[in-house]
């Protein structure tokens, strides 16, 4: 069980999407975090062979995913970002569709399907039309239509978008429990999705892979303290300019910044005990301004 | 598989209510189709009220009473009663004359009259000149006529041949049977064609389209058979529902019509509506060929729509083509024919039967002759067959990077406005 990209790039026009990526995953979980249009999307069609790679080869033990075709495409489960479905159909016709072109077994799927709807905490909806669904629901209908086949490959592009708080929990429990045996990608913002599950994580950025390793390592890579100062309500501007700033609590007297620095940034200051939401400011948010002015 | 993409096609809300419509334009035109057998060819009525309904069938069977074969002397008794009336009618004072009924014979006395007129161009044979005398040799003539229609039109020695074998198969005497339903349901049956093929066109660009419409389409080709079987599939799932909605349509606009009018002149020869035709049917199997044509419309539209949504990935621009295959050429055609012959064998010619069957049109190459309905019915169904591989071909090509994601790009554009508002 190996999946391995070499020197993967897409190419849209003159902008390279994902720019030569070489990586190798196996089971468990992956976290790929990143930015808007930092290529997560683009790199996870290409794994599930909806688009093909510009240059470069992704192969799974060995063999090109797109000439292994249907044999790759049976180990394969997806979650799209734009997941869309089928408004008419009810919940239970949508997975007995899926579970048709996946090649399922009418009974098997029947099965199968109701052991997942639980899973997602649907049961209830079966015979409710899509169209009839709330966002997050219909996401955990995507989530569910993704495990019909009990993929080897489990690949989730901004799973938990649209869900909410007890919800995303609930997911993260159920992700670690798929994560047995299996290669689970997921793509997401939000730090919190992975960092207690992913065994990897993954930073992209313009199209690469910039940092590749537990959360742990990555923390530990960090240059820079974290630090908690308490500063005057007036003088929040300055700080934001001078520092990345992670969380803003008001507080009374004032404001408490979490703030990311070599140096202490006020006497003050509280070192903290940094976590990948951290790194994730660091390696992203400061960056922020000159990203968007290249667009 | 088959039966859950069937499934889905059958629970879709648009598609439940284009066939709710489709049904209901199949009654009114079956009830248009009832009513206007109580015009007669000069406009009166031949009844009000519920008579209406029941118009059709009993004109039909007052008109049976001339039913059988048509000897020369059957003939020259309706030419001569119609002379009879004639007189009698020009010589009664304006006052008293009471509203002229149309002849029960009026077929018969055309057919007659038809054979005399071997000019194709003239619209109405001139029932007049009709010479009670002349009939008794009637059948001489139309033998005559037949080979000097032959040698006249058969531009070539092989048409000349075709038509002369064609024109051999004609019965003589002809057998009568009033054929009024048959007759109608032409004109009614083609109009219904018209709006099925650009329906069914619609419904078929849809089974492919609507992947893409609702986003479902990268699902579905990492599915394990979403590029092969499932592709297959749904290109059968378009071929099945073309032929249920198209022969259930026709079904239903037959029973209705045929139900109330009958189905009296199945056997008539189409050749008492126009004795020089080269087709040699009958008025039943007339009609049969109208439908029959329609139906290879109606697969030719299904899959030409479904090529051009897989091609393009959306189901917008394809719509519209059968309304460009069916209709325009319809509306344009008269004039366009009169510039070259090609015109006659575009794809509207199989919606257009119930002209293209007076047409003296043939399509040869070397020395192999086909008239043209057999020959744009053999042409159009290979289309269809042609066609089918490259629509899965091109179905199962799709590329993500490929199809434009205009949508998507637009979104994420202002994901990032909005992150920058956010910072
Ligand atoms: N079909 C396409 N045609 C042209 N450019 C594209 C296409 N799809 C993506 N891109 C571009 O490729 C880059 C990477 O996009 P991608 O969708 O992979 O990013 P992402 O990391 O998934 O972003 P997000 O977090 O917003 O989902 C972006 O600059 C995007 O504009
Ligand atoms: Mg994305």
């Amino acid at each position: 069980m190996e999946l391995r990209f070499k020197n993967v790039s897409k190419k849209y026009g003159e902008v390279f999407a994902v720019n030569d990526v070489s990586y190798s995953m196996e089971t468990g979980v992956y976290g790929l975090l990143g930015v808007n249009g930092a290529g997560k999307t683009t790199l996870m069609t290409m794994l599930c062979a909806v688009t093909r790679p510009t240059t470069g080869e992704i192969t799974w033990d060995g063999n090109d995913i797109f000439k292994l075709g249907e044999r790759y495409r049976d180990l394969l489960g997806y979650l799209p970002q734009n997941f869309g479905f089928y408004p008419d159909l009810s919940v239970s016709d949508y997975m007995m569709y899926i579970a048709s072109i996946k090649g399922i077994r009418p009974a098997a799927a029947k099965k199968r399907l109701k052991e997942l709807l639980e899973m997602v905490g649907l049961s209830k909806y079966r015979d409710r039309k899509m169209k009839a669904l709330s966002g997050g629901m219909a996401r955990r209908v995507g989530i569910a239509q993704a495990m019909l086949n009990d993929p080897k490959i489990l690949v989730l592009d901004e799973p938990t978008a649209g869900l909410d708080p007890s919800e995303r929990i609930r997911f993260r429990n159920l992700i670690s429990e798929l994560a047995a045996d299996r290669l689970v990608l997921l793509s997401t913002h939000i730090v919190s999705d992975v960092e207690f599950i992913a065994e990897q994580i993954i930073l992209m950025k313009a199209g690469k892979f910039f940092f590749t390793g537990t959360s742990d390592e990555l923390i530990a890579g960090m240059e820079a303290d974290v630090w908690n100062c308490k500063v005057f309500g007036n003088k929040v501007n300055e700080y934001m300019q001078k520092y990345p700033v992670g969380n803003v609590k008001h507080v009374s007297g004032g404001v408490e910044l979490r703030i990311l620095s070599k140096t202490p940034p006020s006497e003050n200051a509280v070192r903290e005990v940094p976590a990948l939401e951290d790194a994730f400011l660091l390696y992203f948010g400061e960056k922020a301004g000159d990203e968007d002015a290249e667009i | 598989m088959l039966k859950c993409e069937l499934k889905k096609f059958f629970s879709k809300m648009t598609n439940k209510l284009i066939l709710a419509v489709l049904l209901l334009v199949s009654v009114i035109i079956s009830f248009l189709a009832v009513d206007s057998m109580n015009y007669s060819d000069t406009g009166e009525e031949f009844a009000s009220g519920t008579g209406r309904i029941t118009v059709g069938r009993s004109r039909t069977s007052d008109k049976n009473k001339w039913k059988g074969r048509l000897t020369p002397k059957k003939i020259a008794d309706a030419v001569g009663n119609y002379h009879k009336l004639e007189k009698a009618d020009s010589e009664s004072v304006w006052s008293d004359r009471s509203v002229k009924e149309e002849p029960l014979y009026l077929d018969i006395l055309y057919f007659a009259a038809n054979i005399y007129q071997t000019e194709s161009d003239v619209v109405h044979a001139d029932l007049d000149r009709l010479a009670e005398e002349d009939i008794e040799h009637i059948y001489d003539t139309y033998a005559d006529n037949l080979q000097k229609v032959a040698k006249e039109y058969g531009e070539t020695p092989e048409q000349e041949k075709l038509l002369r074998e064609q024109y051999g198969k004609i019965e003589i005497p002809v057998t009568y049977e009033a054929y009024d339903s048959w007759k109608t349901m032409a004109t009614y049956a083609e109009m219904y064609i018209l709006i099925l093929v650009v329906v069914i066109g619609f419904l078929a660009a849809e089974i492919l389209g609507e992947e893409f419409r609702n986003h479902t389409e990268q699902v579905f080709f990492t599915a394990k058979y979403g590029r092969s079987k499932a592709v297959r599939n749904k290109i059968i799932t378009g071929i099945l529902t073309t032929t249920i909605v198209y022969w259930v349509g026709i079904g239903i606009l037959s029973l209705i019509s045929f139900g109330m009018m009958g189905v009296s002149g199945y056997d008539t020869p189409y050749q008492m509506e126009d004795p020089y035709n080269m087709y040699i049917v009958t008025q039943g199997q007339y009609y049969l060929l109208i439908v029959v044509c329609g139906y290879i419309a109606s697969l030719l539209s299904a899959s030409i729509t479904m090529l051009i949504t897989s091609k393009m990935h959306t189901e917008k621009i394809a719509v519209f083509i059968p309304i460009i295959m069916y209709w325009v050429p319809l509306i344009m055609g008269n004039r366009l024919s009169t510039m070259t012959k090609v015109f006659y064998f575009l794809t509207s010619a199989l919606v257009n039967i119930d002209k293209g069957i007076n047409y003296m049109t043939f399509f040869q190459m070397g020395n192999v002759v086909i008239r043209l309905i057999p020959f744009v019915m053999v042409l159009y169904a290979a289309v269809f067959l042609i066609l089918l591989p490259y629509v899965y071909r091109s179905y199962l090509g799709y590329d993500s990077a490929k199809h434009s994601h205009r949508e998507s790009r637009k979104r994420c554009r202002m994901e990032r406005k909005l992150e920058e508002r956010s910072i």
